[in-house]
């Protein structure tokens, strides 16, 4: 086999690239954002963001660099059901869809998950849920940042540390100037981007290689990838499914954009970026089917979609994975940024630390949270600690363990604060036992099954009677201890 | 169970179908919102 040297643009093009992003981005973040003069615009978009821009973010926000980068991976390592595993991803945007109609009508003024939980089962469990959400969005950041180095040096050679660093002062910046608008405005170019650049790369790989050549020759090499029986795959899919609904229904980069789409607009919005979204891990990931036809030597698992692009395009190839990825990884990371910083602000600032504090105070305290996360995650991400894929997967445990807490407390009344507390708890502990003792691809799996019998053993021993009304609360209503 | 080239090619172009119309749909989206003053 042949060692494919993966950096084909030179350093400089790949600098000219970065600067030419960065302008834009920035300058867009800067131009949206000017407007955004009062606190609820500079967080929510001004909460009036319409279908085609909804629709944009939460779709370019699901296509990660994980995406892009994973679905190859996984497709080189679980075949068949590693991409079909990996689309399923899309099912916890569909079932999202009905709960934003639910958490637009019961928690009208809300700005985060954390309000929601908070206000429904009370501060300790609300406690529990940040320190996951928090593990969980800091876990994202430095896997999105890690992708940036790896990508940038894999395809220009430029320093892992360089690439990394200038992602995350790019996304900083416009994240920065703009807020949530944007965050959904860039959203919006780079879904289109990602979805022409993987379109492109999927027709040359069919046209270069074809279906006949690449089956024969995976058939030969790894027929394992072929087969639709093979157990890791199948517990990788219900896996995911899992991982994917945990990491929706809890995390606030949906949360708050569910808060900011106009009335009417988040069920559809959804549920139409869940359909769009489905196809993009079988679309990025069977390219990685044409290794064996291609006799690559794939160092690195998580390095095999951009080596395909590379060997098979050449230059443009090259180009176009970089865009594509480039415009995943700020995609993913200036919601992460805006939603995490939104997080910190409401439920750990204004929440625990400074409940009167003004409107004006806020959207200063807001900007020095997303210039510390910058750096909290810029530190973490400079040694490159684990595989993309695995640190992922460690996450599942985490967010899987809140998926019945919080879709049992949008919905039924019986659903009590210890029950949501035990479950969360013991959900997460049990996924990372499973993850250390089985294999990552059982760690969501476990968490949820976990969680979902504490949620409903506690609703039959101990049925609460909780009053929806409790949850509307007004925004100048909001202390760090109103309930227990 | 070893799928066939033909599954394969199936699964994949169904996909690539879906993503190909994807960018249209939300072009045609961003411009109605737009002609509506909907955007944000």
């Amino acid at each position: 086999m042949n060692n494919v040297h993966s950096a084909v643009l030179d350093a400089s093009t790949g600098w000219i690239i970065l600067a030419i992003f960065s302008v834009i981005w920035i300058f867009l973040g800067w131009f949206w954002g000017r407007k955004a003069k009062k606190l609820d615009d500079f967080m929510l978009a001004g909460r009036n963001v319409g279908m085609a821009l909804g629709t944009a973010t939460a779709m370019a926000t699901w296509v990660t660099s994980n995406t892009t980068l994973v679905a190859p991976q996984f497709a080189l390592q679980l075949g068949i059901w590693g991409m079909l595993g990996y689309s399923l991803g899309a099912v916890g945007l569909i079932l999202f869809a009905p709960l934003v109609k639910r958490i637009r009508s019961l928690v009208p003024h809300g700005y985060t998950s954390g309000d929601f939980i908070r206000l429904r089962y009370g501060v300790w469990t609300w406690r529990l849920f940040l320190l996951i959400s928090m593990c969980y969005a800091i876990g994202w950041l430095i896997s999105m940042g890690m992708a940036g180095g790896v990508l940038i040096h894999a395809l220009t050679g430029i320093d892992y540390q360089y690439g990394m660093t200038v992602i995350l002062i790019i996304c900083v910046t416009y994240t920065l100037l703009g807020g949530l608008r944007a965050v959904i405005g860039t959203d919006f170019i780079q879904t289109i981007l990602i979805l022409i650049g993987i379109i492109i790369l999927a027709v040359l790989t069919i046209s270069e290689i074809g279906f006949e050549k690449m089956h024969e020759d995976v058939l030969t090499e790894s027929p394992e990838l072929l087969n639709l029986l093979m157990p890791a795959a199948i517990m990788f899919l219900f896996n995911n499914l899992l991982f994917g609904i945990g990491e929706i229904f809890h995390s606030n980069v949906w949360w708050s954009r569910a808060f900011a789409f106009r009335e009417g607009v988040g069920s559809k919005a959804y549920l139409f970026a869940g359909i769009i979204w489905a196809p993009i891990p079988i679309v990025a990931g069977f390219i990685a089917l044409s290794v064996s036809s291609l006799d690559l030597n794939v160092p690195a698992a998580d390095m095999v979609g951009p080596m395909v692009a590379a060997k098979l395009l050449g230059f443009t190839g090259a180009v176009i994975v970089f865009v594509v990825v480039f415009s995943s990884l700020a995609s993913s990371l200036d919601s992460l940024l805006a939603a995490t910083s939104d997080l910190i602000l409401q439920d750990i600032y204004r929440g625990h630390i400074n409940p009167k504090a003004s409107d004006e105070q806020l959207r200063r305290i807001a900007k020095i949270i997303i210039v510390l996360l910058g750096i909290v995650t810029w530190l973490i991400c400079l040694p490159r600690i684990a595989t993309l894929g695995s640190l992922l997967q460690y996450l599942g445990a985490f967010v899987a363990s809140t998926i019945w807490p919080i879709a049992a407390g949008l919905y039924l009344k019986k659903a009590n604060a210890t029950g949501a507390f035990l479950a969360m708890l013991l959900g997460t502990l049990s996924g990372i036992w499973a993850f250390f003792s089985i294999g990552f691809y059982v760690a969501a799996l476990v968490s949820a099954v976990v969680s979902m019998s504490i949620v409903l053993i506690s609703m039959w021993l101990r049925p609460d009677n909780f009053e929806w009304s409790k949850l509307n609360e007004q925004p100048e209503q909001l202390t760090g201890e109103k309930s227990s | 169970m070893i799928v066939s080239s033909g599954f394969l090619s199936i699964m994949v172009m169904m996909a690539l179908t879906v993503t190909i119309i994807a960018p249209i749909v939300l072009i045609i989206l961003w411009i109605k919102d737009w002609i509506k003053g909907q955007l944000w």
